[in-house]
């Protein structure tokens, strides 16, 4: 492999200081001149006509300048079916409704102005799961279609399949089958800064809006849309990204709180700015999809997997949005973990008056990794196999096609579930459980690595600037929410160029001067900005090298003679100097030119931004940029038919955690975890740990604790007190990390993306270890201590309702 | 046209006393705000017309250990931890205060208040139960005392009528052969009890003698748990025993399902808590 | 909480990273409106507004607090410490906030004001901490990016700083 300069050191992030400082700007620390303060009327009802809106007296109170309802607004749709509004009209169909908003002049006035609207509500009976929902006679959440023609059925159109073989047939060939149904929670993705934006037009009528995005581009395509829909067609739209409190998927929509505060900050002809307290972010925000799964595998008598079939239905809430969408990366486990020949998935959506639902990290991988790799386990216990031989022997190795049509270029699966289980001791471990109980299990994982190509286009633009000190600018169009990318992107344009990383700066993210993007997802960041980086640096070398050729002989003239005024003594070396100087003889690296016969006289070496300067003030100079637009070689899936190779390499990995349950109270205490992850290659350790760390942290509180509790569509812990996330307390055990690098060739110095598998297996590695140590299988997310001290019971008694019969006999 | 206002922050007790009497129903008494500010933010009562900051007033501060052993109403949860006299003393109490909360929760909050605020889940309440505390109550008029344990009245009501402040929480010195502890059980390290217990028990010859249980988040009030203290009190700690005073301590309770668990849980972490607690206080076998 | 009305608000003087502040407050205000809309300064966070997340985290008397359950009216007199304050003798970062950069121990940088905090008053009280008192300090910090392991390392990095950075858990 080859040895890099940059690429694999822990580079300090750029913006790490002005974070330690308090210097960082998010959106809730924005302020711009005569700036408003937005808030919002949510719905007090899941299902309800809206009879009358009264905002005559939030209207009269001192410091307030507007208040919108659908009433005096143009209609602005949302979402990629256009079945949501901005502000709602006729009915609420969720508690979180946006009926009303106002802007005033400081927080505490909007808040008491929202209050003093008045909205009469004529409640309708609503419902509260798929089962409720598709019952006869359930009241329809949607009367018309989005085009306006009537509705029949709380099931969405939206659906997705896949068939590769037979799996009726794979299922009579098996030996052994294990089936189970299981569920998976609404989670929220709980940044720590929460969601915002402020919006304000300029003199000419066009918009500039602060967001907290993760898809500056898109959601500039949709603020434009909407200033068309406000009859100001023509006006432009610049999304400028701040520095973000996190992201996790929550930045991938274009969310209604958007769109108020662009219709605010028309209306008032000032700034506005809407940010949503911690109670909003949980209660108003859109958190992660739930699922429910069923899965069936087989496999023959030597333990080849014959079939998997799994079939799921989510709860669409109210609306569509990207949860809707999870199905299309829930077709990677389900057709690509391990080889399967016969598979078959299907998904179904219904509306419900519950919330509806956005991405989160992972993004349907692990709501169905969770019920396969439980299940696996289940099925090698089935067939008298341990459950790492099974996994093994069913193993994903390069080169070859899944039935997705996914074309696995490396693959380190093998060596990860190997590392994996040595590591954690499973030959000593595993199926110890009995006086003490303890146990291990592992799951693995594999997402997209190169992309993922869910859009018409999967790019990236980028743009390198170098100016007249040697500084490279850097605009690029994805954004930095703490996952590092600022920081990998430096390190990779210093070291495609050849200058120092601290000669890098990556602008602000800002859609009128960095190239399109389509988002930050799909952990695409680092492989998209560095393979961009790579193409655009290459070009910025190819137009220097010329013209430093041109003006390398009187630099080093220059340099001959400084050194000779400093040193008398100083005899220039012989040298065919226009040999040297030419472009393919000449060499960048480190921020330095030189010959590459002579690179280490000092004389030779002319530093970048001299060297930039020289070009630059002469007869004819030029300064310099390049630019790159890296569009992966993928597919666009066909979702009818779940079949596309839609990413440039795939990521694998498996976790191995070993635990102890309390029989008594059902309390699970993680002891060790070891989580091994093929990333290609380590563009930066620390980064790249606090990711996996990060990740595995998110993935613990899905498998233990997380949960976005309802009933009839309320949320009822809308808050830390009672939705709790991992403490710095909960990890008191030891983690082990390693990274295995397979160095894939689409890779930007063969790295794969890393941001989202890291949370993927860890609660079936949790679920198997449980199994190992108490011999129960849990199929409901979270597994709090109640559900696992149920389960515990209720085993005991069929256990021993299994020894009545037993001695009845 | 709301009422205007008013944040007092008085020098002396005598001061916040006449503060508190002139003011009646509209004032609140706060002391570290980690749950007085919570409240008015989340609106879970009407906001009062003035606050009178305690945090400042000297008389409510400092720990006596002596004959008698006070605890100031304004000693902050931290310091109670801090004082090294106090965990020797009463190792149930400091375990439950550094269960309590954050490091910055921790700092800020009183003993006092957590008494004062009264909530089922209230951590100080099961050990300062079982230890018989008392608390001493002042108004502008004339002071008194009452037992802790006829402190609660129900969830967030105390026996402290208008005008009168939690100034002291007194304890007795602990017989040689006391011996105590405390359990909880939250979803994650900073939580609120789904359930707690406390015990404190004096040992000679085996036998047990001036049994105390005490049991939070399983009822309106924290809980003292008199029928299951019978059951234990002059017996040995066998396993029988206390297996009995487990099932006892269950049936005691009066737990509710909630957001956070079901009654059902909260009924067996009660009884697996005074089984180990108890094991854990008996002499080894 | 800022505006209340003109006659209502009241006068406040503190302490505030070494320099005499005052302000004129509403009389419920929290510290934290006080440090980030009267006193501009934004580097405090408000995370959740009830004492959970610890994104609020600042230094008053020596100890630290969630400023957003701190009537500001009590800080009269005190000295409050945030994260604008924090810098090492000569200028530059605080040994804490060197290590969190350089260690891994910041990735959005919402909870790092605050856990910085949290973590510069544990050294002060406890200058070589083992893992159990650090991972007690900040219980009441919540990081949603890094799963706290670098962070711990690089409050163990400070803690010693003669030695290489700390073992891993």
């Amino acid at each position: 492999m080859a040895a890099y300069r940059f690429i694999g050191q822990p580079a300090e992030r750029p913006e790490a200081q002005d974070k330690a400082t308090g210097k960082a700007l998010y959106i809730h620390d924005l302020s711009r001149p005569g700036m408003l303060y937005g808030q919002i009327k949510f719905s007090e009802h899941a299902h309800a006509r809206i009879a009358r809106i009264d905002t005559s007296k939030a209207e009269r109170l001192p410091g307030v300048r507007a208040v919108v309802t659908a009433q005096n607004t143009p209609e602005i749709r949302l979402g990629f079916l256009r079945d949501n509004l901005a502000l709602k009209r006729d009915k609420v169909r969720q508690f979180r409704d946006e009926i009303a908003a106002v802007a005033a002049v400081d927080l505490e006035t909007a808040r008491a102005a929202v209050a003093l609207i008045e909205v009469e509500y004529e409640p309708l009976p609503g419902v509260f799961s798929p089962d409720e929902a598709l019952a006869e006679g359930a009241p329809l959440v949607h009367d018309l279609l989005p085009d306006g023609t009537p509705n029949a059925t709380n099931r969405l159109g939206l659906e997705f399949h896949h068939r590769s073989g037979d799996v009726e047939a794979g299922r009579k060939a098996s030996r052994f089958v294990a089936e189970g149904e299981y569920t998976t929670p609404l989670i929220q993705q709980s940044c720590l800064g929460t969601a915002g934006c402020l919006a304000e037009f300029d003199g000419n009528g066009d918009l500039t809006i602060w967001a907290k995005t993760q898809i500056p581009f898109l959601a500039q395509r949709d603020f434009t849309a909407a200033l068309k829909a406000m009859g100001l067609k023509g006006k432009r739209a610049r999304v400028i990204v701040p520095v973000l409190g996190g992201g996790f998927g929550t930045g991938l929509d274009t969310h209604c709180y958007e769109f108020i505060s662009i219709l605010l900050a028309w209306k008032t002809g000032r700034p506005v700015k809407i940010v949503y307290d911690r109670q909003e972010e949980f209660a108003c925000l859109s958190p992660r999809q739930s699922a429910r799964t069923k899965v069936a595998q087989g496999c023959d008598s030597k333990g080849r997997l014959t079939f998997r079939q799994i079939d799921v239905v989510m709860d669409n809430g109210a609306y569509t949005s990207w949860g809707a969408t999870y199905p299309s990366i829930m077709l990677l486990p389900a057709t690509s973990l391990y080889r399967v020949p016969n598979v078959r998935f299907d998904a179904q959506l219904v509306y419900t008056n519950n919330t509806y639902c956005q991405a989160m990290r992972g993004y349907g991988n692990p709501e169905v990794t969770w019920p396969i790799e439980s299940n696996l386990d289940d099925l090698a216990r089935e067939a008298g196999l341990d459950a790492r031989e099974l996994r093994l022997f069913n193993c994903n190795e390069p080169g070859e096609r899944t039935p997705m049509g996914l074309k696995i270029t490396t693959c380190g699966l093998r060596e990860c579930l190997e590392t994996a289980s040595t590591r954690i001791g499973w030959d000593e471990k595993r199926g110890q459980g009995g006086k003490v109980a303890r146990g291990v299990g592992l799951a693995s994982l594999v997402h997209v690595g190169g992309g993922g190509k869910i859009y018409r286009s999967d790019g990236s633009g980028i743009i390198l600037k170098a100016d007249d000190y040697g500084t490279v600018h850097v605009s690029y169009g994805g954004v930095e929410m703490g996952q590092g990318l600022h920081t990998v992107l430096r390190q990779a344009v210093a070291e495609a160029l050849g200058v120092l990383p601290e000669a890098v700066v990556v602008n602000q993210t800002d859609t009128a001067t960095c190239p399109w993007d389509v988002g930050t997802h799909a952990s695409r960041g680092a492989f998209m900005a560095c393979n961009a980086a790579i193409l655009a640096a290459g070009r910025l070398r190819a137009k220097l090298f010329p013209l430093a050729s041109e003006v390398f002989a009187s630099e080093v003239e220059r340099n001959f003679k400084q050194r000779e005024q400093r040193d008398p003594k100083y005899r220039r070396p012989e040298l065919d100097l226009s040999a040297l100087s030419r472009p393919e003889n000449l060499e960048l690296e480190g921020g330095r030119l030189f010959p590459k016969d002579a690179p280490d006289d000092p004389c030779l070496s002319i530093e970048f931004g001299r060297l930039l300067r020289a070009i630059h003030f002469r007869d004819a100079g030029t300064v310099f940029s390049a630019e790159a637009f890296f569009e992966p070689k993928t597919e666009l899936p066909d979702w009818q038919k779940g079949y596309g190779n839609m990413s440039e390499s795939y990521a694998y990995g498996t976790q191995a955690v070993e635990v102890e349950v309390d029989r008594e109270t059902g309390q699970v205490k993680i002891l060790r975890v070891v989580a091994v992850h093929d990333v290609g290659r380590v563009l930066n350790p620390v980064t790249l740990r606090g990711q996996a760390l990060g990740a595995l942290a998110q993935g613990i509180g899905y498998a233990l604790y997380e949960e976005v509790k309802t009933e009839r569509g309320r949320i009822l812990n809308p808050g830390f007190t009672d939705y709790k996330i991992p403490t710095a307390g909960e990890f008191d055990f030891p983690v082990e990390l390693v990274f295995v690098e397979t160095n894939d060739p689409a890779g930007p110095f063969g790295a794969k993306g890393v941001g989202e598998p890291g949370l993927v297996p860890t609660a079936p590695a949790i679920g198997n270890a449980i199994f190992d140590a108490i011999g129960v299988r849990l199929k409901d997310l979270p597994m709090t201590p109640e559900r696992v001290l149920a389960a515990i019971l209720e085993h005991r008694s069929s256990c021993q309702t299994e020894d009545e019969q037993w001695h009845s006999r | 046209m709301r009422a205007e206002r008013a944040y007092h922050r008085p020098a002396s007790l005598a001061q916040a006393l006449r503060l508190l009497a002139a003011e009646a129903e509209g004032a609140r008494c706060i002391a570290g705000g980690t749950e007085v500010m919570l409240q008015l933010r989340q609106g879970r009562r009407p906001a009062p017309a003035a606050l009178i900051s305690l945090r400042s007033l000297p008389e409510l501060r400092g720990i006596e250990i002596g004959e008698a052993i006070r605890i100031g109403a304004g000693v902050t949860v931290a310091e109670l931890i801090e004082d090294e006299r106090l965990g020797t003393l009463f190792p149930c109490l400091k375990e439950a205060a550094r269960s309590l909360g954050s490091a910055q929760i921790r700092n800020a909050a009183t003993v006092g208040g957590n008494l004062a605020n009264a909530s089922p889940c209230a951590d100080l309440a099961p050990p300062l139960l079982v230890l018989d505390a008392r608390v001493a109550i002042a108004s502008a008029a004339s002071v008194r005392e009452l037992p802790l344990s006829d402190f609660f009245v129900a969830p967030g009501q105390t026996r402290l009528e208008a005008g009168e402040i939690l100034t002291g929480i007194l304890l007795k010195p602990p017989a040689p052969e006391l011996r105590s502890g405390f359990l909880r059980q939250g979803r994650v390290r900073m939580d609120l009890a789904l359930a707690s217990l406390a015990c404190a028990l004096e040992l000679r010859d085996g036998v047990c003698a001036n049994v105390r249980l005490a049991a939070g988040s399983v009822g309106p009030i924290p809980l003292r748990l008199r029928a299951t203290e019978e059951l234990l009190e002059g017996r040995a700690l066998q396993d029988e025993r206390i297996e009995r005073a487990a099932r006892r301590a269950m049936t005691e309770c009066a737990p509710i399902s909630d957001v956070r668990t079901s009654k059902e849980y909260r009924g067996t972490l009660v009884r697996v808590f005074t089984t180990r607690l108890l094991r854990a206080l008996r002499p080894p076998q | 909480m800022t505006a209340g009305t003109q006659s209502e608000r009241q006068a406040l003087h503190f302490e505030l990273n070494g320099n005499e502040v005052s302000a004129l407050v509403d009389p419920f205000a929290r510290l934290i409106d006080v440090l980030r809309d009267a006193l501009g300064q934004t580097g405090t966070k408000e995370g959740c507004g009830e004492g959970e997340c610890g994104a609020c985290t600042v230094i008053v008397d020596g100890r630290t607090v969630n400023s957003c359950l701190y009537p500001a009216l009590d800080a009269e007199g005190r000295k409050v410490i945030t994260i604008e304050g924090l810098m090492a003798p000569g200028g530059g970062l605080s040994p804490v906030q060197r290590a969190f950069v350089e260690g891994g121990g910041i990735q959005c940088g919402f909870c790092t004001p605050g856990m910085i905090l949290s973590a510069t008053s544990l050294l002060e009280r406890h200058p070589d901490p083992d893992d159990e008192s650090i991972r007690e300090a900040l219980v009441g910090n919540l990081c949603r990016c890094t799963g706290y392991l670098q962070i711990f390392e690089a409050i163990r990095a400070a803690a010693r700083p003669r030695h290489p950075a700390g073992e891993r858990l």
